[in-house]
């Protein structure tokens, strides 16, 4: 498909007569379905949506856009119950939109809208995908605002408004810690210099009282996360880093208290320094999460589709959730199944690669159990439903998944695992300090010593030194295409040792391809498969659209479910039938014309991922459940020797469990349910694109475009983000360790802390912004850039 | 010196006036999405 603008993509948006591309999605062709003669658009959707856009003024779009629209299909959906809020003429629903593909769509997707009654205001994020629209249900009903966006192309699914309170609350009081910390360092910048020149009692008091004061709104409320954290840590018997943290500002706050009561120097100024850098940290740690877990949960749909159900005389659209047991549903080809049930009458076939992962179609008829999640492939048949929603087999098992992910324990970082050490440590120190300078010299020194030593050892740093640099990490993997949906998560893809890899959907592309064909019989062949939504059909349009090949106009099709296609294109009857071992025959007025190979093929990149895994030391394993001379070839074509075909769910966990148990650290990658309990059971579960094992299995990561470098890149960027944290850990340390030592030797004062506090923090943003870097040098030595 | 007692206040009401101004553009939403806005400068109505 043309995605650049050139000048004749300009000239054909203008002159849509004789143009060989759709106006609307740019899918090259021949002759509209049924043969009309204007034939700038391929299908009825496209000729529809550009119809909006020309109604709305709005036909500047396909002059300014850089990349064509996605082709409008049939979308059923309870539309009528997106959540709006607010009331009245100025009701408010959001959305998310799916499709976008350049700036140009939200453009015309908000115009659209804004040019629709009843629409007081529509804006749609290109970067986050969400739509917010401001309406009067009175002028137009929500349905509607969300079918308008549908007719266009794009797909509506129902989003929640983002978790941003945590961001907000933590910006406030970074913003009021920035403000009050500035004006303390430039307070007490005034009073170092007052050491030099002598200053007059009455100044030094203002000074320390305005000090006094901008601190304890610092100290009190902006530092509460700290204190919370470290009181629920205590709660827990954990001996987090917040414990230090919170005990090292209660100290400077309390010495902070004393000094302007009594007149002595305060170390305000670091006191502020310290929460002001441990609050950006956190922001930035909790930004590089919510945009993880958001773009992964862009990926789960939950908008209760409409269904078609026999009434008794005729046929309703009500929502799935109406659904009952016992109803009767019609389904046809290229429909999931809705709910469980069996076949009342009808024949066809269905594919069940989201519940068993077998690619290839299962014929059912009367009688034949179904599933829920099953994709019709052809036929048409009428389903007696037995259990809906909840209680189907799909919900249950993924009910089942979604506990034992749960019931995993709170995965900690290195960070977490010193903190108890680091704390014992200083107390251990202080205590020290206090001790012998009591007994060497008087309880005064003794005691400013230990508050020096607790102050200088609050390990700012430190707590700053996985934050950031798994931030930087995490911002590494998702502009390679992973979602990382936690640090944890990344620092263990950095250390896993053995890879396993589902087959289909994984290191397949999960759909049929066409492997090999002549122009010539894809041609007569997409004529007529482009009327249907089998896959192999789907498989072989796609393929003429690659080649380039114009699509001709078909009439007269027919399709008969599991046999093939036929019609008549330009005046000669053409007929593609199935019965080949791995593909059609194709027929033009009786004489062959020629096969096409279609098969589930391995993606474009699998070879070289393979060997890029394998060049990090990782053992690459391929788990499927289907028969071993399938697994076999596929296997031997990616470069895997390690094969286990005939798999089922349970025996790829029982497998993954097994490594684990034997010490190996195992990444997991699938698609389907099937892949769950391996998913969950590896240390790191990668799902591939939107798939259900995405939405509810609630794998460690996810790659939305499905492909296999950004799992290759996880790895890479896993490594790099513990070295750089290493890295942090020794910086921080040797500045506790110095710093300890010399506050324990006296050498201390707030002057001396001022500057190197801030300077040991410094270092390790520093560490931190050289991941992305590191992770292009690994790239560049490696045999593959993923 | 003197004017110090005077401007010190002075000075920090000043930088208390920007934090106000701050909280409220966070309040407001302001900080909420800082991706999307410098997209929108390409587009005209």
């Amino acid at each position: 498909m043309s995605t650049a603008l050139s000048p004749a993509w300009v000239a054909a948006a203008h002159r849509p007569v004789d143009t060989l591309h759709c106006r609307h999605c740019g899918a090259p062709m021949e002759g509209a379905p049924g043969g009309e003669a204007t034939a700038a658009y391929c299908c009825g959707g496209c000729e529809a949506a550009a119809a909006i856009i020309a109604g709305a003024g709005l036909d500047a779009y396909y002059a300014l856009r850089t990349a064509t629209a996605p082709r409008p299909e049939p979308q059923l959906g309870a539309w009528e119950r997106l959540p709006v809020t607010g009331e009245g003429d100025r009701c408010v629903v959001r959305f998310a939109v799916d499709g976008t593909r350049c700036a140009s769509c939200t453009w015309v997707i908000e115009q659209v809208l804004a040019r629709t009654p009843g629409v007081a205001h529509a804006h749609v994020s290109y970067a986050t995908g969400r739509a917010a629209v401001t309406f009067d249900p009175a002028q137009v009903p929500v349905a509607d605002v969300a079918r308008r966006v549908v007719a266009l192309g794009y797909t509506v699914r129902p989003a929640e408004a983002a978790a941003r309170d945590v961001d907000r609350d933590l910006l406030v009081r970074l913003g009021v810690s920035a403000f009050a910390s500035m004006n303390l360092m430039l307070l007490a910048a005034s009073l170092y210099a007052g050491w030099a020149d002598g200053m007059d009692e009455k100044y030094l008091v203002l000074h320390r009282w305005t000090m006094f004061a901008l601190a304890t709104p610092v100290a009190t409320w902006c530092a509460e996360p700290f204190v919370r954290g470290a009181i629920v840590g205590l709660r827990h018997r954990v001996l987090g880093l917040d414990v230090p943290v919170a005990l090292g500002v209660g100290v400077l706050y309390a010495q902070g208290a004393w000094a302007t009561v009594t007149g002595h120097e305060a170390w305000f100024d670091s006191l502020g320094m310290l929460v002001t850098l441990l609050l950006g940290g956190r922001l930035l740690e909790a930004r590089g999460r919510r945009r993880a877990q958001e773009a992964a949960e862009r990926l789960s749909s939950n908008l209760p589709r409409t269904v078609r159900r026999w009434n008794g005389a005729g046929l309703d659209d009500v929502p799935l959730d109406e659904v009952r047991p016992g109803d009767r549903l019609p389904l046809g080809a290229g429909v999931e199944v809705p709910v469980d049930g069996t076949v009342d009458e009808g024949l066809g076939s269905v594919r069940m690669a989201l519940v068993t992962g077998e690619s290839e179609p299962v014929p059912v008829g009367p009688g034949a159990a179904l599933v829920a999640g099953a994709v019709v492939v052809d036929g048409a048949f009428t389903v007696r439903a037995t259990a809906v929603g909840g209680e189907t087999l799909m919900e249950r098992m993924a009910a089942e998944l979604r506990l034992a992910t749960d019931r995993e324990a709170v995965v900690s970082g290195p960070g977490d695992r010193i903190a108890p050490w680091f704390t014992a440590a200083t107390l251990a120190i202080a205590a020290t300090t206090f001790g012998v300078l009591a007994v060497t010299a008087d309880l005064g020194t003794a005691a400013e010593r230990t508050v020096a030593v607790l102050i200088v050892a609050c390990p700012c740093a430190l707590a700053l030194a996985q934050p950031l640099a798994i931030a930087a990490g995490l911002g590494a993997a998702a502009r390679r295409g992973l979602l990382v949906r936690s640090g944890a998560s990344l620092l263990d893809l950095g250390q896993v040792e053995r890879v396993a890899l589902d087959k289909t959907g994984t290191l397949t592309t999960g759909a049929p391809s066409v492997v090999s064909a002549a122009d010539d019989a894809l041609r007569w062949a997409a004529g007529v498969e482009r009327y249907s939504v089998h896959p192999v059909a789907r498989a072989i349009v796609a393929e003429a659209m690659a080649r380039g090949i114009p699509l001709p106009a078909a009439h007269d099709v027919v399709e008969i479910a599991g046999r093939g296609i036929r019609g008549v294109v330009g005046g000669r009857a053409v007929s593609v039938s199935a019965g080949h071992a791995e593909g059609v025959a194709v027929t033009v007025d009786g004489e062959p014309a020629g096969c096409i190979v279609v098969r589930d093929a391995l993606r474009p990149d699998a070879r070289r991922a393979v060997a890029a895994l394998s060049a990090l030391g990782a053992r690459v394993d391929l788990l499927t459940g289907d028969r071993p001379e399938v697994a076999a070839r596929i296997g031997a074509e990616a470069g895997i020797s390690a094969v286990d075909a005939g798999v089922d769910p349970l025996g790829k966990a029982a497998w993954v469990r097994a490594r684990e148990a034997a010490g190996e650290r195992v990444l997991f990658v699938g698609d389907g349910l099937n892949d769950g309990p391996a998913l969950v059971a590896a240390r790191v579960g990668v799902a591939m694109g939107s798939g259900v094992a995405t939405s509810i299995v609630a794998a460690d990561a996810v790659v939305p475009h499905p492909s296999l470098a950004p799992v290759v890149a996880g790895i890479r960027i896993g490594r790099a983000t513990h070295a750089v944290m290493r890295g942090n850990f020794a910086r921080s340390l040797v500045y506790n360790v110095v710093a300890v030592g010399a506050a324990a030797a006296g050498w201390v004062n707030p002057l001396v802390a001022a500057i190197l506090m801030p300077v040991s923090s410094l270092l390790v943003v520093w560490g931190a912004s050289t991941v992305e870097r590191r992770v292009r040098r690994i790239e560049e030595d490696s045999v593959w850039k993923g | 010196m003197e004017g110090m007692i005077l401007l010190l206040p002075l000075a920090i009401a000043l930088g208390g006036v920007f934090a106000a101004l701050f909280l409220r553009a966070v309040a407001n939403g302001q900080f909420d999405d800082l991706d999307d806005p410098p997209e929108r400068i390409l587009h005209d109505d």
